[in-house]
């Protein structure tokens, strides 16, 4: 009775089916069927399920299972190959598409390469401490409403007090990271040798800095390399340059020709490794070192940057909230001394922050740190989107191009099913085609990147290299190469295996057509995101135009600037009266400050004479510079005069810009006399002109010049000619006579100035690099659809020719379809593009405006690109012989 | 010829059933003479070896509702087979001689 209810399990007899050899089942199947009603008559019906099961498993022997070779239609590795040779003879079949299949997959996987290693790269900084999580940086910030700042740089006393009062800090160590003292650049020999060399890359640092940041050491050791005044430690290149194999610890330096106070080598450092945010080949020991009288106690010198190392297990906020006591019983106690204003703000508004060190690359935006390298954490996701997008334009490609052949595929498709094919097996066939282009197109993309990556180094600013050895790479590619193929094939593959036959073999299927909106669609999307590309690097260069050009508030042209000419010491004066003997040399000027980065910088706070105890300090920096200093640069006085030397009361004269006057509240500052946090005043003699002398992403800040004659580190000539290289070399041969010792080292002012926009110039140009990318990468896939519909439409085209339709409106009827998406895709792009760039150009202070000329140019580009692009076949199409067409019918 | 002892046993079984020897019916037969239970696989993969081996010939029969309309395949002794078990009982047999005191019970039977 009971057989009637129960039925085998079907699930086993189905992996059974699947498995073994085709001509046992039937006997195998009706053995165990019958077996299993038998067991049934006498046991449960779960015993006899059981029991089936446990046959069905037990028939899983080598005898039973399918061979690997043989005829059969559903082996899946005899599939496998014949879809390979499928795939094979339709790339041979249609080389161009094909060929512009596989070109646009590649162009748009080596981009991705180029920009997965930049991020990789990127992302990388910092992460190679051992111990990183207890690793800090000490933050400082300020957050008052409507001014709130983050700097890194506190006074020298700030070391022992966190070394007292915090149990939870395991060391602390200082690091003066920007140009002060020695720190920066220098003259570099060793003792006993006569040539100086410039070098750069100097700091000061505590011995503890060594250990808290894991600096490993080739010569020396850590806790000892640093801990005797004088002494430095040198990075293995630098050992190697000037001490090749040998151990220099132990060896004398001379600095800047100060043979009075010599360095020892207390130890030499592996080079840092490129994703280091500390970049540095000299490290001087801060042991002992007193930059000026009581700086090490005093609350003056804000130039040293902490790092410190928690004990394992503590928790930074606790800390944070702990440090607070240093603010209210120090630094407030310093400002209320000084009876300083700000003491309230101070203790309302300051407070400690502890910076992670694998975030200070990536995450210190807000943070004043200039001497620091960092990336940028907007950049790494721009790229990444763009990568994203151009695979997704070549993706496209390969999908249009792929439905719209479908016509060509159907019948293929309607056989195949005819005789008994499965969607799945077309299914599996397309997607094996798509993997077989994917894996062409990754090793041709590997390629490209491989060979463009010195390029794209000299555009991105970084070192990457290939990596060809790393672990990842081969089962990375794979699956990049898998995800790629699913990704490009997965629609194509359905559409076509959806085919049905009746309709394919009747010849109802209309020629590829019925997919046309979808295609149209992806075109749209594709020019969409060429279109923001080519705006977003238009208006990038505009802006790079607008900042290198505009009226910056002094003149750049044809200035020289001669570095290191500290070490000139008495001699220059009589430098300077030999350079002006030159007669292409119209001014010199000595300072160490001007308006292009890397050149020295300060801060104080400054107050009209008598309000420092009332007022609001303002913020500003103090330049030495001589009477030379603003004519050479071109700057315009607004009020009053420049310094002279003929003036002995000029010493403690002043000359402020606009800004300082106006954050001072001074209308006519002339005659007024301003004081500094330290107590000097000085006599305003004269206003300069607002110039820009930081970054213009900012507002020209509050400065102030004072004058100092022959002091400064930077000769700069102003010079007058049309041999530029000529007077260059008159200017070395004069050097040359006084300084023989030390090579000549100059830069241009209007060079160093570009270089201060250099970041902007970098987007600048690696969008567009991307944007011409993302545009040949959509007008291949345009090409390519033109090309294809003229093919299809190349009957009707003659039919009309014949019927007397002229040369214009054939060409009309085959690119105004395509034109018409173009256009689609500018309406949608461009308010994306406005809307891009204007939040971009919110960084900037001086900022150009978006203009309608910006769109109008783009618009008529692309459209012009588009033309080209389908024209060609269009125009082909539109004079060839009709009779050739007609001719086969 | 050299056949295994499972073999042997299934030849047996093949052999007796005459006409009617297919997968479940050798298997309970095999159950009844010797108390062994071996799965359908190991059974199968036995009939499959002997066929190989050119022991055992089959042919494919009628279906039956009780096994999902599928058709038994039967099968039946070759020459070979007879012979396959005619030297199996040779070997077996000269080496009992040789075995002292071992009572095989032949002759009585």
């Amino acid at each position: 009775m009971k057989k009637h209810h129960h039925i085998p399990p079907r699930f086993a007899e189905k992996i059974l089916n699947q498995i073994i050899r085709p001509d046992l089942a039937e006997e195998v199947l009706g053995d165990l069927e019958e077996k299993f009603y038998a067991t049934l008559v006498k046991r449960s019906s779960f015993r006899a399920r059981l029991n089936y099961w446990y046959q069905v498993l037990n028939y899983l022997r080598p005898f039973a299972i399918r061979k690997r070779s043989g005829a059969s239609h559903s082996n899946p590795i005899v599939m496998f190959s014949h879809n390979i040779k499928i795939a094979r003879r339709s790339i041979l079949k249609q080389k161009m598409y094909a060929a512009i299949k596989i070109g646009g997959f590649s162009i748009g996987i080596a981009a991705c390469l180029l920009i997965a290693l930049f991020i990789r790269e990127e992302l990388s900084y910092d992460k190679h401490y051992a111990d990183g999580d207890n690793i800090y940086r000490l933050v400082g910030a300020y957050d008052e409403p409507g001014e709130s700042w983050k700097g890194v740089t506190l006074p020298a006393i700030i070391k022992p007090l966190l070394e007292e009062g915090f149990p939870e800090i395991e060391k602390t160590g200082r690091l003066i990271i920007f140009d002060f003292f020695a720190s920066g650049n220098n003259q570099f020999r060793p003792v006993n040798e006569m040539q100086n060399t410039y070098e750069e890359g100097f700091v000061y640092a505590d011995p503890e800095t060594l250990e808290i940041l894991e600096i490993p050491m080739v010569y020396g050791y850590q806790t000892l390399a640093l801990s005797e005044p004088n002494t430095l430690v040198i990075s293995q290149k630098k050992a190697d340059k000037y001490f090749p194999g040998e151990n220099p610890v132990g060896r004398m330096i001379i600095l800047n020709e100060n043979e009075s106070n010599p360095y020892k080598i207390g130890g030499v450092m592996e080079n840092f490794p490129s994703n280091s945010h500390l970049q540095c080949d000299f490290i001087l020991t801060l042991t002992g070192k007193e930059f000026w009288p009581g700086e090490q106690s005093d609350w003056n010198g804000y130039v040293y940057d902490s790092y410190l190392k928690l004990r394992p297990g503590s928790n930074p906020v606790d800390l944070e909230e702990k440090l607070l006591s240093i603010r209210d019983n120090h630094i407030v106690v310093d400002y209320e001394s000084r009876g300083d204003q700000r003491a309230g703000d101070i203790k309302e508004y300051f407070s400690f922050q502890l910076q992670p060190v694998k975030d200070i690359y990536l995450r210190s935006d807000d943070i004043l740190d200039n001497n620091v390298p960092h990336g940028d954490l907007k950049v790494v996701w721009v790229f990444g989107a763009i990568a994203v997008f151009i695979l997704l334009l070549a993706c496209i490609n390969f999908i249009n191009l792929s439905t719209a052949k479908s016509a060509n595929r159907a019948k293929e498709v309607g056989l195949r099913k005819v005789v008994g094919s499965y969607r799945s097996g077309l299914v599996s066939q397309f997607m094996t085609e798509s993997l077989v282009f994917s894996f062409i197109s990754f090793i041709i993309g590997a390629l490209l990147a491989w060979i463009l990556l010195p390029y794209f180094n000299l555009l991105s600013g970084k070192s990457l290299v290939f990596p060809w050895s790393a672990w990842w790479l081969v089962p990375g590619f794979i699956s990049s190469i898998v995800i790629t193929g699913i990704m490009a094939g997965f629609y194509p593959a359905l559409y076509l295996s959806a085919f049905k036959p009746i309709d394919v073999l009747k010849g109802k299927l209309s020629r590829g057509s019925s997919s046309s909106k979808m295609r149209g669609g992806m075109v749209i999307f594709q020019f969409t995101t060429s279109i923001v590309l080519m705006i977003c690097t238009f208006i990038t260069y505009q802006q790079m135009t607008f900042i290198l050009n505009t009226k910056i508030g002094f003149d750049k042209e044809q200035v020289v600037m001669i570095q290191g000419a500290n070490t000139l010491g008495k001699k220059r004066a009589a430098f300077k009266n030999e350079l002006l003997q030159l007669s292409e040399v119209m001014t010199v000027t000595q300072s160490s400050y001007f308006p292009v980065s890397g050149t020295q910088r300060n801060g104080d706070s400054f107050w009209k004479e008598g309000r420092s105890k009332l007022d609001k300090g303002v913020g500003s920096q103090i330049w030495w510079v001589d009477q030379d200093y603003i004519p050479a640069l071109g700057m315009k006085l607004v009020s009053g005069r420049n310094f002279s030397a003929e003036m002995a009361s000029d010493s403690s004269a002043m000359i402020i810009n606009q800004t300082m006057a106006k954050q001072l509240g001074l209308e006519d500052p002339v005659g007024e006399r301003i004081t500094v946090s330290w107590g000097r005043s000085w006599n305003v003699i004269g206003m300069v002109e607002d110039f820009h002398f930081e970054s213009m992403k900012g507002d020209v800040e509050p400065l102030c010049l004072v004058f100092g004659q022959y002091s400064g580190s930077i000769v700069s000539v102003k010079v007058n000619t049309k041999d530029m290289a000529g007077t260059l070399a008159s200017i070395s041969r004069l050097w040359e006579e006084f300084m023989p010792a030390q090579p000549i080292r100059y830069a241009f002012l209007d060079e160093r100035y570009a270089r201060m926009y250099a970041d902007v110039e970098r987007t600048g140009k690696v969008f567009t690099a991307f944007a011409v990318l993302a545009i040949v990468v959509a007008c291949l896939g345009l090409f390519a659809l033109s090309a294809f519909m003229v093919e299809q439409r190349s009957k009707e085209i003659s039919v009309r020719k014949v019927l007397g339709a002229s040369l214009g409106s054939i060409f009309n009827l085959l690119t105004l379809n395509f034109l018409r998406l173009v256009l689609i895709a500018m309406v949608i792009a461009m308010p994306i593009g406005w809307y891009v760039m204007r939040k971009w150009l919110e960084d900037y202070a001086n900022r150009i405006e978006i203009t309608w000329e910006v769109f109008a140019i783009t618009g008529i580009a692309v459209l012009l690109i588009a033309l080209l692009t389908i024209s060609s076949e269009s125009i082909k199409a539109a004079l060839i012989n009709p009779a050739k067409k007609l001719r086969s019918e | 010829m050299k056949i295994g002892a499972f073999e042997e046993l299934v030849l047996l079984a093949v052999g007796s059933l005459g006409e009617n020897a297919y997968g479940v019916a050798v298997k309970e037969l095999l159950k009844e003479k010797t108390g062994r239970t071996p799965s359908i696989g190991a059974l199968h993969s036995a009939l499959y070896r002997l066929e190989d081996k050119g022991c055992l010939n089959s042919s494919e029969g009628g279906a039956t509702s009780e096994r999902g309309g599928r058709r038994k395949k039967f099968y039946t002794l070759t020459a070979a087979g007879k012979n396959a078990i005619i030297d199996a009982n040779r070997i077996r047999l000269q080496f009992s001689k040789n075995i002292e005191g071992l009572n095989l019970g032949l002759d009585e039977s």
